[in-house]
């Protein structure tokens, strides 16, 4: 399999500082990809460059074959790659239906839009019991499972998924969790960024552990990875 | 009976104009997070637009809507040229006001180089007079009244009905989010100051109708939206209406009792107290968003 997503030598940053030295990567060869690391270090700044929130300094960004690397954000989203960005603030003054209807604006989803809006449902029931109800009044869950759905409403090739499950109960985690891996068997390739590494194991054979704006490390299918070195990772040899 | 008809009547139309001008005003703040300084300059040139082509002979029902149309682009590329390029950069809100008072200050010294100091009126939306009870009004008053609501229920249904109207709400809470379903901002930030222009355009038309037209003639209804949505709030366009509609009747129960002299005063008074007490308006919540 060619991967559906090429990172060649992209340097980024916002203003003089730089935030991401030279990163390259590929997703999509071998199923889904999860990137793992400290905060602070470049995983959130890495996923704005590639769905063109943010423009890089240096490097190229191939998605499906074509150079996407001086596209807009909203040409990137009618290629078929999706960003769901962290902290799930989508529109907090818009019902969950309008929000899905924004998902599916894009010339390329719309033909989609009831197909798309019934995947939707059978995923999130909870959210389709409460249609016009605004997002500001959802709790943390419900908004990412808005966040997410509205995603899905875009028909994505590629969906992107920052850090899904931050600040969320366990138990509302496991469920969002177990959803996340129902989109990964529908078909969607996924790119994860998660802290909870059992999480990633589960859902990809593929990780990066991004450190200082670079990969520090690859962990390649059939690799496995020990406790001990992801801890030594974080925070060191001692 | 005679005072309590004069100040109801009066304050419909005023409110009816100053709801025209306030709800463009909060339409481009809610959507671009910035202050229009030349929303009162559209209005003017709105106005010299519709009076110069029903000048060269155009039908009103022809002229007016072409003056809408021209305005709505004038704006469009006002906001292009003086807008667009800063967004994204620290102090935009400062910024703007300095760029839309700048641009708004060069279509007024042009207006007056192309048009002249001399008054000017437009034709009324329908002529003649007639009583209400006691008290003699134009029907171009009334049709002022009439129409506004059903202007301001067509872009209220616009909003909310319309998916085009669903972007633009959407960019108004959340720019980033907003590209990542693939909306064009730049396009809708456009749009958003092409409708506020166009808004302002009718006000031009509606009190070009009644009053003679100057190229500072912009300058007090802007002054009077500003109060409006201090006044009601800028978070939503709701809230601009129905202040703009309160503002009227208070403005017209001033002028009756205390006379046109201290009417201004007793505005600000309202103005300067409701930033004391509640400094994000009476019909609003703190933050941005449309209807």
């Amino acid at each position: 399999m060619t991967p559906i997503l090429t990172v060649e030598g992209v340097t980024a940053g916002y203003g003089r500082v730089t935030v991401l030295n030279d990163i390259s990567l590929e997703a999509g060869r071998h199923g889904n990809v999860g990137f793992f690391g400290p905060n602070g270090h470049g995983k959130t700044t890495l996923l704005r460059v590639i769905s063109g929130l943010l423009k890089p300094k240096a490097g190229r960004i191939v998605f499906d074959g074509e150079d996407i690397t001086a596209r807009s954000a909203r040409a990137i989203v009618g290629a078929g790659l999706i960003h769901v960005p962290q902290g799930n603030r989508i529109f907090p003054d818009l019902t969950i239906a309008d929000c899905l209807a924004l998902g599916a604006y894009s010339a390329r989803a719309r033909p989609h839009e009831a197909e798309n809006r019934e995947k939707v449902v059978a995923l999130f029931p909870k959210i389709a019991e409460r249609w016009r109800q605004r997002v500001r009044t959802l709790s943390g869950g419900e908004r990412q499972m808005v966040s997410i759905g509205t995603a899905l409403m875009s028909h994505p090739r590629l969906l992107i998924l920052d850090e899904p499950t931050l600040g969320l109960a366990p138990r509302i985690k496991d469920e969002l969790c177990a959803s996340v891996m129902d989109i990964s068997k529908g078909g969607v390739p996924l790119i994860v960024v998660e802290q909870d590494i059992e999480f990633l194991l589960e859902l990809s054979r593929q990780l990066y552990l991004i450190n200082h704006g670079t990969v520090a490390t690859e962990i390649k299918p059939g690799e496995s990875i020990a406790h001990a070195e992801i801890m030594s990772m974080y925070f060191g040899q001692h | 009976m005679g005072a309590l008809a004069e100040i109801l009547f009066g304050g419909l139309f005023q409110g009816s104009l100053y709801a025209m001008m306030a709800v463009g005003l909060a339409l481009v703040w809610t959507t671009i997070g910035v202050f229009n300084f030349s929303h009162g300059v559209f209005m003017m040139l709105g106005a010299y637009l519709a009076w110069q082509l029903v000048e060269t002979g155009l039908h009103p029902a022809a002229a007016f809507p072409l003056a809408v149309l021209a305005t709505a682009a004038v704006g469009w590329l006002l906001q292009a040229a003086v807008v667009r390029p800063l967004i994204g950069r620290a102090n935009l809100v400062l910024v703007v006001v300095i760029t839309t008072l700048a641009a708004g200050s060069l279509i007024e010294n042009g207006v007056l180089t192309i048009w002249g100091p001399r008054s000017k009126q437009l034709p009324p939306l329908v002529d003649g007079n007639t009583m209400i009870g006691s008290i003699g009004v134009s029907l171009h008053q009334i049709a002022i009244i009439v129409v506004t609501p059903l202007i301001l229920g067509a872009l209220w249904m616009f909003l909310t009905r319309t998916r085009l109207g669903l972007a633009l709400r959407a960019v108004a809470q959340n720019e980033d989010a907003s590209q990542l379903v693939g909306l064009n901002v730049t396009a809708l930030y456009g749009l958003a100051f092409a409708i506020a222009a166009a808004l302002a355009c009718l006000a031009g038309i509606f009190m070009g109708g009644y009053r003679f037209m100057s190229p500072v003639m912009g300058a007090d209804p802007l002054l009077k939206a500003l109060i409006v949505v201090v006044f009601g709030g800028i978070s939503s366009i709701s809230g601009p209406i129905f202040a703009a509609y309160l503002i009227g009747f208070f403005e017209a129960a001033c002028s009756y009792y205390f006379g046109l002299y201290w009417t201004p005063a007793l505005l600000f008074a309202v103005l300067i107290l409701t930033l004391m007490v509640r400094p994000e308006g009476i019909f609003s919540s703190r933050g941005r968003g449309l209807a």
